[in-house]
C-alpha cells in the first residue's frame, strides 16, 4: 500500500460562509479517509434555552443558525405547540409556509451560489446570489430584517401579511422564478458540469439510511422523505405540492434536487398567498397560557433537510430539557463514503452537496484552527486545484 | 399504524418492554431495560427499516434517561425508546454497531453528560476545547459554572 | 487623524474570521462583495489569508475552542491591522452571553477598532461603519 498522505481541507475556504476542518488521508490522488474536527462553534444553546421562557426560547434557536433562521422555529413551534395540543388559526398556518418557503427559496439560491464557485464558475456565484437579494428584500419587507426574522410564537405568528404585501411579494415570486429557469438552463445543459458532476461523490440509499440523512442529500439519492408530507405541519397539507428526487445519488443530482425544489417552494408561496384571501385579516394568533407538563416532538423540513426539536416541560416557565438536531449533524459524515474513493479535486464539491451548515452541527458555530496557518493555502489550492479542474475539462470539451 | 396493535405486538415480540405509551399526537415512547436496547434498536432500524434521528440524553429525576428516536416516514410516527441509567454508574452499551450514524451524538453525551457507551469506536471528546476541566458536564443538574 | 487611519487611506483588502457566529453575520458579509453592493468597487478585497489583510473581520463569540486561536490569527496578522467587530455576538456577546462556552466579547481578547452592532447587521450598516472609522479625525 502507498504512503498516505494528509491534505488538511479547510478551516478556511476563502468564500465560503464558515471555516470548516476536514481532514482528508490521501494515497496519492485518491482520499482513503476523511476525519472531521468540530467544537469550534459550539455555544452551549441547548443549555441556554433551558434558562430561557418558552418564548423567548423562539429568539435564540433562531440564532442557531442564521440561514435556517425560520426551521428552527418551526420544529419548535411544532414541539411545544404539540405539549398542549394548540390549533393556531389557519391564517397563521398559511403564513408559517410562506415565511419557511421563501427561506426554502433563498437559501437554495445561495447554494447554488457556493457550488458554481467550487467549480470555477463564478458568474453564477454572482448571478445567484444577485437574484437571491429580492427574496431578502420580500423578507425585510414582510418581517422587518432580512434574516432572524422573528416571525413565530407560540399560538401563531407575530405579523400578519397585508395585500399590499402579498402584491409585491407575487411580483417577486414570478421574477424568482424566472431567474430560476435560467439558472436550471445554465446547469443542467452545459457539459462541463454534466463532466464534474455526474457520478461524483456518489451516496446510495443504503449509505443514506445507515447515516440517518436526510433532506436534498436523502431524496437525490432516491430516498422519498419529506417531513412536510410524512407528518404534515402548518398549511403544507391544504396545498398542492409534490417532492422531488432523483436517483443518482451523485452531486448533479442534488443540485437538480435543489434546484427543481424552488419551482415547488414558489408553487406553495403562491397558493398560500391565494389562500390568504380566504382567511381573515389579522387572525394570527391564539393565545397560549401555559405549557402543561409534557413531552413535545417536533420536526420541519428545512431546505437542507429534517429539524428535529424534542422539548420537555415540567409545567414551568422554560423547558427542563431542549434537544436539537440539525439536518447536517447525520448529513456531514456522509463525507466519509461520499469522497472516499474520489480524487481530491472532487473532494470540495463533493462536501459542499449536501449543503453542510456547521452552526447547526455544533448548535454553536465556526472552525479556526490556527495549527493550520500553512493550511490555510491548502484550502485555496484545493478550491484552485477544482476550478483547474473545470478548465482542463473545459479545453477538452471545446466549450 | 394502528396504534393499539401496533404496541400489543411489540410487546409480544419483546416481553422485556416495560411499558409503552403515547405520549403526544403520532408520538410513542416505549420504555425499556437497557440490557435489550440493542435487539430492539435492531429490530426498528434493520427490520422495520425506520430512519434514525438522534439520541437525548438527559439528567432527570430518576436518572439519566437516554432517548433514541426513530421515525416511520411512511406513516409519520416517531417511535422513542428510552432507557433509564442508574446515577452512579452511568453506562450502557453503544449502539454504533448496529446504527452507524450514532456514532458521533455518543460522543456528544459522552461530553455533555459524562455518560459511557461501552465498546464505542473512538470514544473521544467531541465538542470540548482541549482545556475544558476533565469530570464537568454542563448538561447535569450538579454543574456549576466555574470562574 | 490617528496613525491606523493614515496606513489605510487606499484599497483595503479584507480577512473574514467566524468565531462562534450563527452564520448570518459572515452570509451578510459575503453579500457585501455580490452585485447589490459589490464593495470590490472601492477597492476592498476579501482575502484568503489573514497575512495578506489590512483588516480582520470577526463575527460570532469567541467560544472557549477558539479563544488561543482567535489570539494566533491576531498576531499572524501584519500589523498594524484594523479590527472590526461584526455583529452583536462579537460586540457584546448578545443573547449568548450566559453560555457556559462563552470567553468573554471580542475586546477582551483582542483590541478592536470599530464595532458594528445589529443581528445581523445589514451590509449597508457594514459598509458604513467602515467608512466612519476611516474618516475619523
Ligand atoms: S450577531 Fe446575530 S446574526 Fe450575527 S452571529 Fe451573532 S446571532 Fe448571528
Amino acid at each position: 500500500m502507498g504512503k498516505k498522505t494528509l491534505v488538511p481541507l479547510g478551516p478556511y475556504h476563502p468564500l465560503l460562509e464558515e471555516p470548516e476542518f476536514f481532514k482528508l488521508y490521501c494515497d496519492g490522488e485518491i482520499v482513503k479517509e476523511v476525519i472531521w474536527e468540530t467544537g469550534y462553534n459550539h455555544r452551549g444553546i441547548e443549555k441556554l434555552c433551558q434558562s430561557k421562557t418558552f418564548e423567548q426560547v423562539f429568539y435564540v434557536v433562531e440564532r442557531i443558525c442564521g440561514i435556517c433562521s425560520t426551521s428552527h422555529p418551526f420544529a419548535y413551534a411544532n414541539a411545544v405547540e404539540s405539549i398542549p395540543g394548540v390549533e393556531i388559526p389557519e391564517r397563521a398556518k398559511y403564513i408559517r409556509s410562506i415565511v419557511g418557503e421563501l427561506e426554502r427559496v433563498h437559501s437554495h439560491l445561495l447554494w447554488v451560489g457556493l457550488a458554481g464557485h467550487f467549480l470555477g464558475y463564478n458568474t453564477v456565484f454572482m448571478w445567484a446570489w444577485k437574484y437571491r437579494e429580492p427574496v431578502l428584500d420580500m423578507f425585510e419587507i414582510i418581517t422587518g430584517n432580512r434574516n432572524s426574522y422573528a416571525m413565530f410564537t407560540i399560538g401563531g405568528v407575530r405579523r400578519d401579511i397585508s395585500p399590499e404585501q402579498a402584491a409585491q411579494l407575487l411580483k417577486v415570486l414570478d421574477e424568482v422564478e424566472r431567474k430560476t429557469t435560467l439558472l436550471v438552463g445554465a446547469v443542467m445543459d452545459d457539459p462541463v458540469i454534466h463532466a464534474r458532476l455526474k457520478g461524483v461523490g456518489i451516496l446510495t440509499a443504503e449509505d443514506i439510511h445507515d447515516f440517518g440523512a436526510v433532506g436534498p442529500t436523502a431524496r437525490a439519492s432516491g430516498v422519498d422523505i419529506d417531513v412536510r408530507r410524512d407528518d404534515p405541519y402548518a398549511a403544507y397539507d391544504m396545498i398542492d405540492w409534490k417532492v422531488i428526487t432523483a436517483n443518482d445519488g451523485d452531486v448533479f443530482a442534488k443540485a437538480e434536487v435543489r434546484l427543481l425544489e424552488m419551482y415547488e417552494s414558489i408553487s406553495i408561496i403562491k397558493q398560500c398567498l391565494e389562500a390568504l384571501k380566504k382567511t381573515e385579516a389579522g387572525d394570527i394568533k391564539v393565545k397560549v397560557k401555559e405549557i402543561p407538563p409534557g413531552i413535545g416532538i417536533g420536526h420541519a423540513e428545512a431546505p437542507r433537510g429534517e429539524v428535529f426539536h424534542f422539548v420537555k416541560s415540567d409545567g414551568g416557565n422554560s423547558p427542563v430539557r431542549h434537544k436539537i438536531r440539525a439536518p447536517s449533524f447525520t448529513c456531514i459524515p456522509t463525507f466519509r463514503r461520499s469522497c472516499v474513493g474520489g480524487t481530491i479535486s472532487d473532494a470540495a464539491i463533493a462536501t459542499a452537496a449536501v449543503d453542510p451548515c456547521y452552526c447547526c452541527t455544533e448548535r454553536m458555530s465556526h472552525v479556526y484552527d490556527y495549527t493550520t496557518g500553512k493550511h490555510i493555502m491548502s484550502a485555496a489550492e484545493l478550491i484552485k486545484l477544482s476550478q483547474e479542474k473545470t478548465k482542463n475539462l473545459k479545453a477538452k470539451l471545446k466549450v | 399504524m394502528d396504534i393499539e396493535q401496533y404496541i400489543k405486538d411489540i410487546k409480544i415480540k419483546f416481553p422485556k418492554i416495560i411499558d409503552a405509551e403515547v405520549v403526544n399526537t403520532k408520538r410513542l415512547m416505549i420504555y425499556i431495560p437497557k440490557s435489550s436496547l440493542l435487539q430492539i434498536a435492531e429490530y426498528l432500524f434493520k427490520y422495520l427499516a425506520y430512519r434514525y434521528i438522534i439520541v437525548t440524553a438527559m439528567d432527570s429525576k430518576e436518572g439519566y434517561e437516554i432517548i433514541y428516536h426513530f421515525s416511520d416516514d411512511s406513516s409519520g410516527w416517531i417511535v422513542n425508546l428510552n432507557v433509564m441509567l442508574d446515577r452512579d454508574k452511568p453506562e450502557i452499551e453503544s449502539l454504533t454497531p448496529v446504527v452507524y450514524g450514532v456514532e458521533w451524538i455518543e460522543r456528544e453525551i459522552m461530553d455533555l453528560l459524562g455518560i459511557t457507551f461501552l465498546n464505542h469506536p473512538k470514544p473521544e471528546r467531541f465538542l470540548f476545547a482541549e482545556d475544558w476541566p476533565e469530570g464537568k458536564y454542563p448538561l447535569r443538574r450538579d454543574y456549576v459554572e466555574e470562574e | 487623524m490617528g496613525f491606523k487611519e493614515k496606513c489605510f487611506k487606499k484599497s483595503l483588502w479584507v480577512f473574514h474570521m467566524s468565531a462562534g457566529s450563527c452564520n448570518n453575520c459572515d452570509i451578510e458579509i459575503l453579500d457585501c462583495l455580490t452585485p447589490k453592493f459589490d464593495i470590490e468597487r472601492f477597492g476592498m478585497k476579501l482575502v484568503g489569508s489573514i497575512r495578506h489583510a489590512d483588516v480582520l473581520l470577526v463575527t460570532g463569540i469567541v467560544t472557549r475552542k477558539l479563544l488561543p486561536r482567535i489570539k494566533e490569527v491576531y498576531d499572524q496578522a501584519p500589523k498594524p491591522i484594523v479590527v472590526i467587530a461584526i455583529g452583536a455576538c462579537a460586540c457584546t456577546g448578545g443573547m449568548f452571553k450566559d453560555s457556559y462556552t462563552f470567553k468573554g466579547p471580542l475586546d477582551t481578547v483582542i483590541p478592536v477598532d470599530a464595532y458594528v452592532p445589529g443581528c445581523p447587521p445589514k451590509p449597508e450598516a457594514m459598509l458604513a461603519g467602515v467608512v466612519k472609522f476611516l474618516n475619523k479625525k
